[in-house]
């Protein structure tokens, strides 16, 4: 992409005021973006983003700057205004790079970029005529799809020279049910880092079947009630209820200043035996999955707490001086413009011993969150919220009426605490995680889990 | 390779290849970022980036490019992809591209004074304020981020049509959150504010407010779950608004994605409640003088004393309801399609001041932050559930923080029942205004 001269001058240019570590990070990614309304092809845009980032850092201080001019005298101007911000230091070293070859355990069959978008577009058509054949009430059906090719090269002032390039390919299906007075919606949005294989071979009689039949269903649900419940949240994107309530607390953004409750509480136990929540960016194709993280680190199997006992952290190279630790191949950014950080990539709570039927039997009174939205946590105090998209009541051990507007809100670490019941059904779901380096793709996952009180808000009252 | 240069070939290229119409957008922007930690500098962020965004009509429908690689080698691939992109529309929307308006505001959104402030001096501010934070009370901890940002740029429109607009744009933004601790009680508050006048940022006055939002907070009571009447403060209606403001645009009500269809000269609001759109507004960070297809742009009303004026629109949904355009085509970037925005929208303001409002109410809930807007709102049934904090009102006045609440209700029900607007009008940096606003009741649920 640009000439290995040209960054090592770059790497040495950056450091030329002092500091003691340097990084180029340059970044070519193509993106088609598709969408489908009231049945018709109605945008369509290509692009192709391009820019560089260079990294420098003296000590405890992280310096970041980055430019769309790739010409060497703007990438020596970018180099030279970063250094500016360190003062009196003696130059940094340069080691002499030395090309890493990137083992690919992702593969991918069908670079998106070389598929005509009519391929993309039938897939579309076939999502939308599924949606809305399901039932005469869904009166819309709106359809995105996404390609992103991304081509970078990381190089620093340790003689890290890595190429990459990665993949992500998704497809969002939102139906929206009305039976003349209410309107109701229903999401379902797979994504995985494949090509436009994995568009090709999805299952749209499910993910275009299953956002028609929430619409449907939430048409007819009742007002939620508020309280304390029960709740059980089934598999798959139900994850994202520990993404909010512990994983961005296990992110060495938060931890290393001790703006998390689990900071300085490696070996402590900090749930029950029943829960092992890992990180695994190797998990083949999937949605948050990478060869490499942002910095050159060859991804893995990172175990945060295994069997109640809080195990590690996600740990980047910068929050890994403060401290004092390893790195775990968790560094992420959104692109160029972002300085990366300790970020996650497929997190999950691994499979226990119990039935979904077992954990639904046992519930007299509760809540099953079948289908989660999204949700939020303030990583400082552990304040989270997250929207159920799908909820039912559950009576005397059977799941009774659909309701909706359910909000459920709680505290990270008490609610780790309260998890009474791990199923043995565990699943994957995609989504997009926003902080500070950005919005990323991230999978959640978790089988059906049991959590024996969660505050549930409604609309209808105690 | 020059940008004007780029812009002229690429425009006479298109024209060659066959395109009918054909516009270029240009932004370009650099900015300065640093975060302070505990005295020093943490995080020192500077940028100069620039992006370029390609539409035109071909065979009658709009294809769009972008790059961020302004070089020879582009201009092939904005002109195929954008090609391509227009053959797999499936019919003529209406797009256009726009020859311009007859006048155009001259309002200047570039502080020059601004420019010349020097990065020491802004450092010195926000490590100023990061002291003065922890300074105030022993109960505040730490800062969990205490940032200044500045950014400048420019956008430039230019079109086969022989339209040429340009405009320049700069801010500061100083985001402070404080983390506050006594006993087990752990709490955050936060500040933010975005503006050109770099006098106006006083250490003092932003770390009271920081320390104080957050030390408010410790204490928490439980209040029974139940409906309760409310006074939203300025922040949180304002975000509120943000986030429902999908439901003004033409654009949803002809996809059948806004209930707002058909409302128009019809009431839909409580009597009091007047938004205006003000691309000028003194006190607001963001405004231009022309839209995203180079529309001039116009202080507007569109809910007047809770009569539906009318929808947001762009040349092509005002072509489709048969009325003209109100200037709110909106690019979010050059990476974007044309969608519909506004520019600073807010709620009018009232006459009383916040704590009239508050000495109004009995029994009720004080809001003063929402959380979850992005996922517990549905724009299209207009019902929200979200959390949110605030405190107590008990006998006219503030009784205590309560815990982690939610709040939910329905966003038409609720323009319907604001029974008292504020005279406390602020801006959040997003564009989006709100005095504080007395609501009838909501859903409120307490942990």
């Amino acid at each position: 992409m640009i000439k290995q001269s040209v960054i090592e001058n770059v790497l040495e240019a950056a450091l030329s005021n002092g500091g003691d570590f340097s990084e180029v990070f340059i970044e070519d990614k193509y993106v088609n973006r598709l969408e489908l309304q009231s049945g018709k092809i109605d945008k369509s845009i290509s692009g192709r983003d391009f820019g560089i980032g260079i990294r420098i850092f003296s000590g405890l201080q992280s310096i970041y700057t980055y430019t769309t001019d790739f010409s060497e005298e703007g990438l020596l101007r970018a180099a030279k205004r970063a250094a500016h911000a360190i003062k009196n230091g003696t130059n940094g070293t340069i080691h002499p790079l030395r090309k890493e070859m990137v083992l690919p355990i992702h593969p991918i069959e069908q670079m998106p970029q070389n598929v005509e978008h009519a391929r993309k577009v039938a897939v579309m058509r076939k999502a939308n005529e599924i949606a809305r054949n399901y039932d005469e009430r869904i009166r819309q059906v709106g359809l995105r799809y996404i390609d992103e090719e991304q081509h970078v090269l990381i190089a620093n002032s340790e003689g890290k020279f890595v190429e990459d390039t990665r993949v992500h390919s998704r497809l969002s299906i939102q139906a929206t049910a009305s039976d003349g007075v209410e309107m109701q919606t229903g999401f379902y949005g797979p994504g995985a880092h494949a090509g436009f294989e994995f568009i090709e071979n999805l299952n749209l009689e499910h993910y275009a079947g299953e956002a028609a039949r929430i619409a449907i269903t939430m048409l007819s649900a009742d007002e939620c009630p508020s309280g304390k419940f029960p709740v059980i949240i089934d598999n798959e994107f139900g994850g994202v209820i520990f993404h909010e309530a512990c994983g961005h607390g296990l992110e060495a953004t938060s931890v290393a200043k001790n703006n998390s409750v689990f900071a300085n509480r490696i070996g402590e136990k900090v749930a029950p035996d029943i829960v092992t929540y890992i990180d695994d960016g190797t998990l083949p194709n999937e949605w948050g999955s990478l060869n490499i993280d942002d910095e050159g680190e060859k991804t893995r199997k990172n175990v945060l707490i295994e069997n109640g006992i809080l195990k590690g952290y996600l740990i980047d190279k910068f929050n890994a001086r403060r401290m004092n630790a390893e790195v775990t191949g968790s560094s992420r950014r959104e692109s160029y413009r972002f300085n990366p950080t300790s970020r996650m990539t497929n997190t999950y709570i691994a499979p226990g011993t119990s039935t979904p039927e077992e954990i639904i039997a046992s519930t007299e009174n509760g809540l099953y969150a079948k289908y989660m939205g999204g949700g939020s946590v303030n990583p400082a105090t552990g304040d989270y919220n997250f929207a159920v998209s799908e909820a039912y009541l559950v009576k005397n051990g059977k799941i009774d009426r659909p309701v909706r507007g359910a909000t459920l809100i709680g505290n990270g670490a008490k609610t780790l605490q309260l998890v009474d019941k791990v199923g043995n059904n565990l699943a994957h779901g995609a989504g997009m995680c926003g902080s500070i380096s950005g919005s990323l793709p991230v999978n959640v996952g978790q089988p059906m889990i049991r959590i024996s009180e969660i505050t549930v808000g409604g609309t209808k009252g105690e | 390779m020059q940008i004007t240069e780029f812009q002229e070939e690429l425009l006479s290229k298109a024209i060659d290849a066959g395109f009918q119409e054909a516009e270029v957008y240009y932004e370009r922007s650099e900015s300065f970022q640093c975060m302070i930690f505990e005295g020093e500098i943490d995080s020192y962020e500077t940028s100069e980036e620039g992006g370029l965004g390609f539409r035109g009509l071909y065979n009658g429908k709009m294809g769009y490019a972008y790059t961020e690689k302004i070089d020879e080698d582009s201009i092939p691939f904005l002109i195929d992809s954008a090609k391509a992109n227009a053959d797999t529309l499936d019919e003529d929307d209406g797009s256009d591209i726009f020859g311009g308006s007859k006048d155009y505001s001259t309002h200047t959104f570039y502080s020059e004074e601004l420019a010349k402030i020097q990065v020491p001096e802004k450092i010195e501010l926000i490590k100023s304020v990061e002291k003065k934070v922890l300074a105030y009370d022993p109960r505040i901890v730490t800062l969990n981020y205490c940032v200044l940002q500045d950014f400048s740029g420019e956008r430039i429109l230019a079109n086969s049509k022989g339209l040429s607009l340009k405009e320049k744009k700069n801010g500061i933004v100083i985001f402070i959150s404080a983390v506050v601790k006594d006993g087990e009680e752990m709490k955050t508050g936060s500040f933010i504010k975005v503006t050109r006048d770099f006098g106006s940022l006083d250490a003092d006055k932003i770390a009271k407010e920081a320390a104080e939002e957050a030390l408010s907070y410790l204490g928490e009571q439980s209040i029974p779950t139940r409906r309760y009447p409310i006074i939203m403060r300025h922040d949180a209606a304002a975000s509120l608004l943000a986030t429902f403001t999908p439901i003004f645009s033409a654009e949803n009500t002809q996809k059948d994605q806004s209930l707002l269809k058909g409302k128009v000269g019809k009431k839909v609001a409580s009597d009091i409640f007047t938004l205006l759109d003000d691309p000028f507004h003194p006190d607001a960070a963001s405004g231009s003088n022309f839209d995203g297809e180079g529309v001039a742009t116009k202080t507007r009303s569109i809910v007047s004393n809770g009569m539906l004026e009318t929808l947001l629109h762009n040349r092509k949904t005002a072509k489709i309801d048969g009325v003209k355009t109100t200037g709110h085509a909106h690019k979010t970037s050059y990476k974007s399609t044309l969608t519909i925005a506004p520019l600073n929208m807010f709620i009018a303001p009232g006459e009383k001041s916040q704590d009239d409002l508050i000495a109004s109410l009995d029994n009720g809930v004080l809001i003063t932050n929402l959380a979850g807007l992005h996922s517990g709102t549905n724009t299209i049934s207009g019902d929200f559930s979200v959390a949110a904090s605030g405190f107590h009102i008990k006998d006219g006045k503030i009784s205590s923080p309560v815990k982690q609440m939610t709040i939910a209700g329905n966003f038409f029900d609720l323009i319907n029942d604001i029974e008292e607007i504020g005279s406390d009008l602020h801006f959040r940096p997003g564009g989006y205004g709100s005095p504080s606003l007395r609501v009838k009741e909501l859903s409120v649920t307490v942990d």
